[in-house]
C-alpha cells in the first residue's frame, strides 16, 4: 500500500514552502523569463537574482566559461538596484501563488542594512536571502561571509531593520564552514542556505590566457556536488535552523541526497541552464521516491541519512 | 508557454569540409522561430560533460512540413558529438530564442545581407523572408569567406533569386578580397549613381565574425546609412536569459543608474542575438 500524495511542504523560518524546491539565486533572473516555461506557483519559492542599492553593471565579458561536468562564472552581480526592483519586479512575482526570497547584496554593512528595510516594507517579500558568499566582487559579499566576525556583523545589522525570515547564504571558500555557520545563527539568522559557488578558473592553453575576463569565477554544476553534498552534513549536524542545501543538484535524486544529508530545502542552479524545467521535475520526482520508499511526509527524509 | 521539444534529427550532411546542415522535425520551432533567432541544443544526452547546451541560429524553416534546419562549423567537441548523432534519434532542444532581425515596414527600402563564413546560416533564413516580403529584386547578398569553400549557402541565395556577390580573401572564387570592400564598393557606387537627397533607404543585416561585423558597423556609419543589424555571437550559459553571462557593451546608461557611466550590459542571448550596429561598443 503506498502513500496516495505525500506531504510536501517544508517550514524555512516563516517561509511556508508546498514543496522543498526553489532556485538558486542568479540562475533564474527574477522569474520573467523562466515564467515562459512553467507557472512558477508550481514552486516551493523562488529567490531572486542578487539586489543592491544602486544598479551594478557586472564585470568585463566573457563571464562564463565550461568546465567538465560544471561551469566557472564571474557575472558581477549585475542588477538594476532596488528601486527597479520594487516598482517591475516584484509586482511580476506576485501574481504568482510563491514566496519571493529576495537575495540581498552590498559592498558595505550599511548597504545590506539599507536594502533590507526597504524590502521588509514592501508588499510580497517573503524573506531575504543575504548573499555573503559570492566570490565575483571586489567589495562586499565574500568578503564579510569569509570569517565569523564579519559575516555576524552583517547579519546584526540587518536583523535591526527587518522581521523577515533571515536566510544567510555561506561561501564553500572557507577553511571552517561550521564555525562561519554557527556565527551566523548566533547573530540572528533564521536559516542558511549553501553552498555558493567554488572560486576557480581556467586556462587557455594555446592563447596562454585566463578564460574569463575576472580571471577567477565561482564553480558550479554537477562537479561541485560531492563538496556541497559534505558541507550541507557538516553544517546540518552543527546547527538547528533550516537549511536551503544545493550545489550540482541536476534531478530528484540529487535533491533526496541533500535532503537526506541534512537539508530542509533544496535548490536548484546551473540545472536550470542545462534543462529550464528542472525544478518542477524536481518537484514531481521528489514526491515519487516519496511513493515508493512509502514516506508520508518529506520532512521524515531530512537527515535521514544512515 | 515555452517549452523543451525534443526533436528527431532526420538527416545530418556535410555541405563543405568541416560544415554540417542538419534537418530537425519540430513543428513548434518550424512555425514559431523568426530569422535571427537561435535554438538550444542539448549535444549529449546521457553525460554532464559537456554540460551546457550549444546555441545554434535556425537557417531555414519549413513550417508545413514542421521540420527545420541548422547550419554549423564542426570546431569543438558539442559540434562533433551533435554530428555523431544518428537519423532518427532525438535531440533536446530550447527555442526558438532570442530577438531576431527586423525586416522594416518601408516598402523603399533595399536590403543588404553581408554573411561571413557560417554566419551565412542565420541569413538564408532572412533571405526567405525578406523576399517574401519585399521581393527579392529588393534584396542583395553579400557572401564572403577565407577561401572558396568557406562561401556557404551560395545556392540557397541564389535560389531566392537575389543577387549574390562573393569574394574570398585568397582569391579562389569571386572577389579577391574581403567582404566589407564589396559592400564598401556597392554604398560608393550607390553614392555616385543618386544624389545625397535621394539617397535609397538602405537596410543592412549582417552576420559573421567579429572584425568583420565592426567593419560593416563602421563602413556604414561613414556612409551614412543607419539600420544596420548585425548578429552577435557569445559564450552562453542559459541561452534564456537569466544568468547574464553572454553580455554585450551597450551604449547608453544604465537604467536607474546615478554614477553617469555612459554604457551598459545588455544580454546576447534574450537582448540580442541581433543588435543595431550604432548602439554597440566595440572592443
Amino acid at each position: 500500500m503506498g502513500i496516495a500524495s505525500p506531504d510536501l511542504s517544508v517550514k524555512i523560518g516563516k517561509i511556508e514552502m508546498k514543496n522543498p524546491v526553489t532556485v538558486a539565486s542568479g540562475t533564474f533572473g527574477f522569474g520573467q523569463e523562466m515564467a515562459d516555461f512553467y507557472d512558477l506557483s508550481r514552486l516551493g519559492a523562488i529567490v531572486v537574482k542578487g539586489t543592491s542599492l544602486d544598479p551594478w553593471f557586472g564585470n568585463p565579458y566573457p563571464r562564463t566559461v565550461e568546465t567538465p561536468s560544471g561551469m566557472l562564472n564571474a557575472i558581477g552581480l549585475q542588477n538594476d538596484g532596488l528601486e527597479s526592483f520594487l516598482s517591475e519586479k516584484l509586482p511580476f512575482l506576485r501574481q504568482f501563488d510563491v514566496p519571493v526570497i529576495v537575495n540581498v547584496v552590498g559592498q558595505s554593512v550599511e548597504e545590506y542594512a539599507e536594502v533590507a528595510a526597504a524590502l521588509d516594507k514592501a508588499e510580497g517579500v517573503a524573506g531575504l536571502e543575504l548573499n555573503l558568499s559570492c566570490p565575483n566582487v571586489k567589495k562586499g559579499c565574500m568578503i564579510f561571509g569569509s570569517t565569523p566576525e564579519g559575516i555576524a556583523e552583517v547579519i546584526r545589522a540587518v536583523r535591526k531593520r527587518t522581521g523577515l525570515t533571515l536566510i544567510t547564504k555561506l561561501s564553500p571558500n572557507v577553511t571552517d564552514i561550521v564555525s562561519i555557520a554557527q556565527a551566523a545563527v548566533e547573530a540572528g539568522s533564521d536559516a542558511l542556505s549553501l553552498i555558493n559557488t567554488l572560486l576557480g578558473t581556467a586556462i587557455d592553453p594555446w592563447k596562454r590566457k585566463f578564460r574569463l575576463a575576472n580571471i577567477t569565477g565561482g564553480l558550479s554544476g554537477p562537479a561541485v556536488k560531492p563538496v556541497a553534498l559534505r558541507m550541507v552534513w557538516q553544517v546540518a549536524s552543527a546547527v538547528d535552523v533550516p537549511i536551503i542545501g544545493m550545489g550540482g543538484i541536476m534531478n530528484a535524486m540529487d535533491a533526496v541526497e541533500f535532503m537526506l544529508a541534512g537539508a530542509d530545502a533544496i535548490a536548484v542552479g546551473t540545472g536550470n541552464f542545462v534543462n529550464p524545467m528542472a525544478a518542477v521535475e524536481i518537484v514531481t520526482g521528489i514526491e515519487e521516491y516519496l511513493k515508493a520508499t512509502n514516506i508520508s511526509d518529506v520532512k521524515k527524509i531530512v537527515g535521514a541519512v544512515n | 508557454m515555452k517549452g523543451l521539444c525534443e526533436c528527431e534529427i532526420i538527416a545530418q550532411s556535410e555541405i563543405s569540409p568541416g560544415v554540417v546542415r542538419t534537418l530537425l522535425t519540430g513543428p513548434e520551432i518550424a512555425n514559431e522561430a523568426k530569422p535571427g533567432q537561435f535554438v538550444n541544443v542539448q549535444v549529449a544526452r546521457t553525460t554532464t560533460d559537456p554540460l551546457l547546451r550549444r546555441p545554434f541560429s535556425v537557417h531555414a524553416v519549413y513550417p508545413d512540413q514542421g521540420v527545420y534546419s541548422l547550419l554549423y562549423v564542426m570546431v569543438g567537441r558539442g559540434t562533433a558529438l551533435l554530428n555523431k548523432i544518428q537519423p532518427g534519434d532525438y535531440v533536446s532542444v530550447v527555442g526558438p530564442l532570442g530577438r531576431g532581425f527586423d525586416l522594416g515596414d518601408s516598402p523603399d527600402a533595399e536590403h543588404i545581407v553581408i554573411a561571413g563564413g557560417c554566419g551565412a546560416a542565420p541569413l538564408h533564413f532572412l533571405c526567405d523572408d525578406l523576399c517574401n516580403k519585399w521581393g527579392c529584386e529588393k534584396v542583395k547578398v553579400l557572401t564572403g569567406g577565407r577561401s572558396k569553400n568557406a562561401v556557404l549557402c551560395e545556392a540557397e541565395f541564389r535560389s531566392h533569386g537575389v543577387d549574390v556577390a562573393v569574394s574570398t580573401d585568397d582569391g579562389t572564387y569571386g572577389h579577391h578580397g574581403v567582404v566589407t570592400e564589396l559592400l564598401q564598393r556597392y554604398l560608393d557606387n550607390d553614392a555616385q549613381r543618386t544624389t545625397h537627397n535621394a539617397q535609397r533607404p538602405f537596410r543592412i543585416y549582417s552576420c559573421g565574425p567579429h572584425a568583420m561585423m565592426r567593419e560593416v558597423a563602421r563602413i556604414c556609419a561613414e556612409a551614412g546609412v543607419h539600420d544596420v543589424q548585425l548578429s552577435l555571437e557569445n559564450n552562453m550559459a542559459c541561452g534564456i536569459g537569466v544568468c547574464t553571462g553572454c553580455v554585450q557593451k551597450i551604449k547608453g546608461p544604465m537604467k536607474n543608474d546615478k554614477s553617469g557611466q555612459n554604457w551598459h550590459y545588455e544580454r546576447v542571448c534574450k537582448d540580442g542575438p541581433v543588435f543595431n550596429a550604432e548602439d554597440i561598443i566595440w572592443e
